[in-house]
């Protein structure tokens, strides 16, 4: 139905598409397959034709095919679910869907209806009263996806639908594009989850470094080989991080560098140094504004030298504790010691002096300024290092970015490009680098860090926790992926409804308990 | 696509202000001649008025002066997202400072200080105006576009209070017929003009105005703090996170800008008017708004719209008292040049 041929996209001196050809036939699930940079959401957008190519041609039906921009595309049939929903929050989801393709004088009642047919024909779950910003990630993105389909369109683009959806949505999602294939109508989705692929995909193709190295069916496909295809090194490279970010992970024996023997650390000669915690929080409350009490009373201590992490549901209070630990909200009760200093309530320059880095959740939000340039980002709070006479010496702070870009490997057109226009995981590795070369580090919270990651940045991600854990720092890991926990983590702590409900050792016999904990189920 | 908006982008900051100013020139002169009155005169008292005299020189370049100041400290609020609109009771409270202390000892100062004490003062008491506004923003989390507006208010009521009362700064009142203004500054507090040419008004003004353009410049394009109010303005809670005293930094470029308009109002007084009145800022204010806004977050922007007010609005009084023209008509050019710059960047932008 769609074929792309030789498809090249420059922006500058970055070659983001090479000679990219792939087809797409109706009532098949295409999946693109690769890392962060590899060009996967530039493809996408060559097709909804928000770029158009430096070099190649698209056909449509064997008619050529030149988007002039997302009108074209979608006259054309094609609809995309961009990574970041474009929809009102304080409308409900048929108001929302009034707003856009449906013209003329059309009653609530009737779109509403249409709803109702399409949410019954594939499945979808979506609660028609309720306002969009109520509504939790994964049905705003049923939103997001019922205002394609009310389109009738032939096919569906999927920028990365599953990084933001917790697990236990995946699967969802997954069946609704099967059913969407099976109408006929033609599905690409993007990912870097190879066990997604195994369960939704027809064919995948493989992009890396702006190439497309494979395209397989995946009725022939070998997984190793798709993994080689995409990380351009044997599968036997992969520790079980990898391969647990992967999705492929199986109940292999544990690997004594991935899982370090518990008690360890305690014995390194760099805690000897330095006997306080590094982090305690002694019953820290919090209420936001609308009163409701947030986090209970919660306790956590860790010690130099050890990951522990915390598992628990998204919502469960996990943010408003890292705006807490970041100097960016006022506990309403409690205390927060770091290395034996109390920080509760300090301004987030004293809590980075004191050697607590962050890495927040929240990427945009928090810890990156999109518009400005990475070496400002990975500055910002040091540029005063940079000045002589009031003025910045703006070559010395490009240098001293380029040399940290260089030692967190992030990829990109340099220093002074814009921080948004690098990909997520290379955004999330300058993060890395800014948060980690606090000097000396203490303590670090990683809060979600491997969210929308690929495999390969997830293992850089991985080092770099590991390494700081190694030079004794203390690590709180907040995540809700309990593989990551069990991986990474030393213990495990479960948070639920803004109260510590349990604690275990990161085994991954304790699986079933954890979970247990994480829904609310005491142990 | 993206090749062609390249190239149009070149140089819009040069072109699209110039071409816009003759096309409003233009219609500024069909409105002339709507207006009833002969279109050459008019143009010949309004070049007159601009360029005719070293006068005329000097005096629309003093306006532009007072505009530079007011037009500054709105481009360096603006960095950091804010936006400045209390130029006017800015200038006031610095005219009031600045009358206060020229008459009141700043005359027995030895040195400059009789000069520079009362722009001090104008200085610190704008300071303060634009603090109250950063304050309020920082703690209650007040919109600083209103509190500047509603603080010019109070500064312009302020200022008539001063002069009518006299406890305050009212000349002494010695008849009915003694009008409500201060008395005249002494002339060691005056703004040394700088040409030998007693017939020109150009004042020490200009050097103060050059200085802050060149500081400013460089505080936004090479400085760290322009870094940082770059980054508050975008995204405040990440640039918190990364260390910078956000709350601080506002208070701080609030009082900045304020002090830029104190300073404002203090050279105006010094410098040609010598005698505070009721109502002497006459919307300097609010033109340094328009000139800061048109700049366009450039210090040399700014320096180049005010120039161009500066001698619009002389060139507007000249057409006025020669030529007949109605004074509405260069309010009406200025709003043209206005809409036509900010309009034509709306339209590149949706090119983009």
């Amino acid at each position: 139905m769609l074929e792309l041929h030789g498809i090249t996209k420059r922006f500058g001196a970055v070659t983001a598409l090479d000679d990219v050809s792939l087809s797409v036939r109706a009532g098949e699930v295409h999946c693109l397959l690769g890392e962060n940079g590899a060009g996967k959401s530039t493809l996408c957008n060559v097709v909804f034709g928000v770029h158009a190519p430096d070099a190649g041609a698209m056909r449509l039906d064997d008619r050529p095919f030149h988007p002039a921009g997302p009108a074209d595309a979608l006259a054309a049939g094609i609809v995309m679910v961009h990574q970041h929903f474009s929809l009102v929050p304080t409308m409900t989801p048929v108001e929302n869907l009034m707003l856009g393709p449906l013209r003329g004088r059309l009653r609530r009642d009737e779109v509403a209806a249409r709803v109702r047919g399409l949410m019954t024909d594939y499945h979808l779950e979506v609660d028609l009263g309720r306002r969009v910003g109520d509504m939790s990630v994964g049905e705003r993105q049923r939103v997001e996806i019922v205002k394609c389909l009310i389109r009738e369109p032939r096919l569906l683009v999927l920028d990365e639908p599953t990084a933001v959806l917790p697990p236990e949505e995946i699967g969802a999602l997954l069946a609704i594009c099967r059913r969407v294939a099976a109408g006929g109508r033609a599905v690409i989705l993007v990912t870097h989850k190879l066990a997604e692929i195994a369960s939704v995909a027809d064919r995948t193709t493989v992009l890396r470094a702006g190439r497309a190295v494979e395209s397989v069916e995946m009725a022939r496909a070998d997984m190793r080989s798709l993994v080689r295809s995409m990380v351009g090194r044997d599968i036997v490279l992969l520790d079980r991080t990898m391969a647990a970010t992967l999705g492929v992970a199986t109940a292999a024996a544990p690997d004594p560098t991935a899982l370090p023997a518990k008690g360890c650390p305690t014995s390194s000669p760099e805690t000897a140094r330095r006997p306080e915690d590094a982090l305690v929080l002694d019953g820290v409350s919090f209420r936001d504004a609308a009163g409701a009490l947030r986090l209970d009373r919660v306790t956590v201590m860790v010690k130099p030298g050890e990951i522990v992490g915390m598992a628990g549901v998204e919502g469960n209070g996990q943010s408003e504790l890292g705006m807490i630990l970041g100097g960016l909200a006022r506990p309403s009760g409690g205390r927060v010691f770091v290395n034996g200093r109390e920080l509760t309530g300090r301004p987030p320059a004293e809590i980075t002096a004191a050697g607590v880095g962050i890495i927040p959740e929240d990427r945009q939000a928090v810890a990156c300024i999109g518009p400005m340039s990475v070496a400002e980002n990975l500055f910002l709070g040091r540029l005063d290092r940079f000045t002589r006479f009031g003025l910045l010496r703006r070559r010395a702070l490009t240098a001293a970015a380029a040399e940290l870009m260089r030692r967190f490997d992030v990829r990109g057109s340099g220093p002074d490009a814009p921080v948004a226009q690098l990909s997520g995981g290379n955004q999330q590795k300058a993060v890395l680098a800014r948060e980690l070369s606090v000097e000396p580090l203490v303590f670090l919270l990683a809060a979600q860090p491997t969210r929308g990651l690929d495999v390969g940045a997830v293992a850089a991600v991985y080092d770099h926790i590991r390494a700081a854990r190694d030079r004794g720092a203390g690590i709180l890991l907040i995540s809700s992926e309990l593989d990551e926990l069990l991986t990474v983590a030393d213990r495990i702590l479960v948070i639920y409804r803004g109260r510590i409900s349990g604690e275990m050792a990161a085994e991954p016999g304790n699986r079933e308990a954890i979970g247990a904990l994480i829904s609310g189920h005491a142990a | 696509m993206s090749r062609l908006a390249a190239r149009s982008t070149l140089a819009p900051g040069a072109v699209i202000p110039v071409a816009a100013t003759a096309a409003s020139l233009l219609l500024g002169a069909g409105l002339v001649a709507a207006s009833g009155a002969s279109v050459g005169e008019a143009i010949a008292a309004f070049w007159e008025g601009m360029f005719g005299s070293t006068f005329a020189v000097g005096a629309s370049i003093n306006r532009a002066v007072a505009l530079t100041l007011v037009g500054l400290g709105f481009i360096l609020a603006n960095r950091a997202n804010l936006t400045n609109v209390g130029g006017e009771g800015q200038l006031a409270v610095g005219g009031i400072a600045s009358t206060a202390l020229a008459l009141h000892g700043a005359e027995r100062l030895p040195l400059g200080l009789a000069v520079a004490a009362p722009l001090a003062g104008a200085a610190l008491a704008g300071a303060l105006w634009g603090a109250i506004a950063g304050a309020l923003k920082v703690r209650r989390g007040t919109n600083e576009v209103i509190s500047t507006l509603l603080l010019s208010f109070i500064g312009l009521l302020v200022v008539y209070w001063s002069v009518q009362s006299e406890d305050l700064l009212r000349q002494p009142v010695t008849s009915a017929a003694t009008l409500p203004e201060s008395l005249e500054i002494p002339a060691r507090t005056k703004l040394p003009t700088i040409l030998a040419d007693p017939s020109s008004p150009l004042h020490i003004g200009v050097f103060i105005a050059a200085l802050a353009s060149l500081g400013v410049g460089l505080t936004l394009g090479k400085s760290a703090s322009g870094v940082r109010l770059r980054a508050v303005g975008l995204n405040e809670l990440a640039a918190r996170r990364a260390g910078i005293r956000d709350g601080r930094l506002v208070v701080a470029v609030l009082a900045v800008a304020g002090a830029f308009g104190g300073v404002a109002g203090a050279i105006m007084m010094q410098g040609e008017l010598w005698i505070l009145k009721a109502g002497f800022t006459s919307g300097y204010g609010f033109d340094g708004l328009v000139v800061g806004l048109l700049a366009r977050g450039s210090a040399a922007g700014v320096v180049a719209g005010a120039l161009l007010f500066g001698f619009l609005r002389s060139g507007g009084l000249a057409m006025e008292i020669t030529a007949g023209v109605p004074a509405a008509v260069v309010v009406v050019t200025q709003g043209l040049i206005v809409i036509v710059i900010a309009g034509s960047a709306i339209l590149m932008k949706g090119r983009e």
